[in-house]
């Protein structure tokens, strides 16, 4: 955190309150702050849990979820992604765990949960990257307001009901090739697809 | 340095935690070594984070924070919480003698080994193959989808040559004739999309480098 110290009026401009609240957490164990994070994020996240057919398990996931918000807030970097983007991905990871745990016997886990979600080289420093990755969310939260709703529609049963672009078109009952065109629409006004081969 | 990455439909099913445990090995391999693709990932995840935002909301029981409490009073503070040493999905899977492996020749330059066994309860094949260094495979098509991710050496065919970490996805129209290059064997992982209907044909063995 050496230059967030040596610039602080700077960096502090780019932090958006949730990633302050939650490296207020990782820092300190800032319990106010723990509980502001809750009261914003619970509430999705157990929407997102009932959405994607959790239903009966959605307390124990915003429970997990906030467990390991709390573990892992001391590893919390705001450079490299912000708060929101950071649980969701825990919130993802978690869903993922528990499934698997429901489904098979420990003995059965040779791969940890993370060693397949988690983007490695997250605890490296990357400055470049992180730039990126906070610039990502504010283009993304902004490019995702001119969005068509036929686009967001199919871009929210990929990301809150765990649809493959396959169920998606099932139940929309359109063609396969209509969901990714749009899927790739949207991804390209996100700026998401730079090129897609031979990079 | 990749240059054959995963296309960005793929990664967001990955980001969105839709993609079957074998596809996400795939991509968490490329990923390690693609700076490229982690960024666009990185966008992904915060698309899942604004999505998950704009969605409706739903409260939580009054006695949820309360029980976090609790769990979180009775385990060590978040300060002895280390980073995780880093190793491999892949060598905690395989270890790390990829060669020393029990490989099933199949052809004279072609050995195989499958996987499927350490993915329990998804219904990919996960399949190993080996082609020896300058050896050739027959020229076959494919049934269904085939991802590839290129472990060790490399190969080439009519769309390129593919480097370690490079990423392959094959559909049925793709008829290829994979030579690896000389100098070292070359090890890719396959996995194989369950065709949904189609269970019975599973019986037999299937070479990805031979279909």
């Amino acid at each position: 955190m050496t230059t967030l110290d040596q610039k602080p009026s700077r960096a502090e401009g780019r932090k958006d309150p949730w990633s302050q609240l939650l490296e207020k957490v990782g820092k300190n164990q800032d319990r106010q702050a723990y509980h502001a994070l809750f009261e914003h994020f619970a509430p999705q996240i157990k929407y997102y849990a009932m959405a994607n057919g959790m239903s009966s398990h959605a307390e124990e996931l915003v429970q997990e979820v906030f467990v390991s918000i709390w573990r892992r807030s001391c590893l919390y970097d705001w450079r490299k992604a912000a708060a929101s983007t950071w649980i969701f991905t825990i919130a993802r990871n978690q869903r993922i765990d528990m499934l698997r745990k429901m489904q098979r016997t420990s003995a059965e886990m040779q791969v940890e949960t993370e060693d397949l979600w988690q983007i490695p080289g997250e605890n490296e420093d990357e400055p470049v990257t992180s730039l990126h990755r906070l610039m990502s969310e504010r283009r993304v939260r902004e490019s995702l307001r001119h969005l068509p709703e036929e686009q967001t529609t199919v871009i929210a049963k990929v990301y809150m009901e765990h649809k493959s672009h396959q169920m998606v078109a099932d139940e929309l009952q359109i063609p396969l090739g209509t969901v990714k065109s749009r899927v790739r629409l949207a991804l390209n006004k996100l700026k998401v697809i730079l090129q897609d081969q031979n990079v | 340095m990749t240059r054959h990455h995963p296309d960005s439909l793929m990664l967001m099913e990955y980001s969105a935690g839709n993609l079957s445990e074998p596809h996400a090995l795939c991509i968490r391999l490329h990923l390690d070594k693609c700076g490229h693709c982690r960024s666009r990932v990185d966008s992904l995840e915060s698309l899942g984070a604004v999505m998950m935002e704009q969605q409706s909301q739903v409260a939580v029981e009054a006695s949820t924070f309360d029980s976090i409490l609790a769990r979180i009073d009775s385990e060590p503070a978040p300060e002895t919480v280390t980073p995780r040493v880093h190793r491999s999905p892949l060598s905690k899977l395989l270890g790390d003698d990829l060669d020393g492996l029990p490989w099933k020749r199949q052809l004279k330059d072609v050995s195989v080994l499958d996987i499927t066994d350490r993915f329990p309860g998804q219904q990919d094949r996960v399949v190993l193959q080996k082609l020896c260094a300058g050896g050739k495979a027959p020229a076959h098509t494919h049934r269904g989808e085939e991802t590839t991710v290129v472990l060790q050496g490399a190969f080439s065919d009519n769309k390129g040559v593919f480097n370690q970490w490079d990423f392959v996805m094959l559909g049925q129209e793709d008829e290829h004739k994979p030579v690896a290059l000389e100098g070292e064997d070359c090890i890719t992982l396959s996995v194989l999309s369950a065709p949904l209907k189609l269970t019975g044909t599973f019986g037999r063995l299937l070479n990805p480098f031979m279909r």
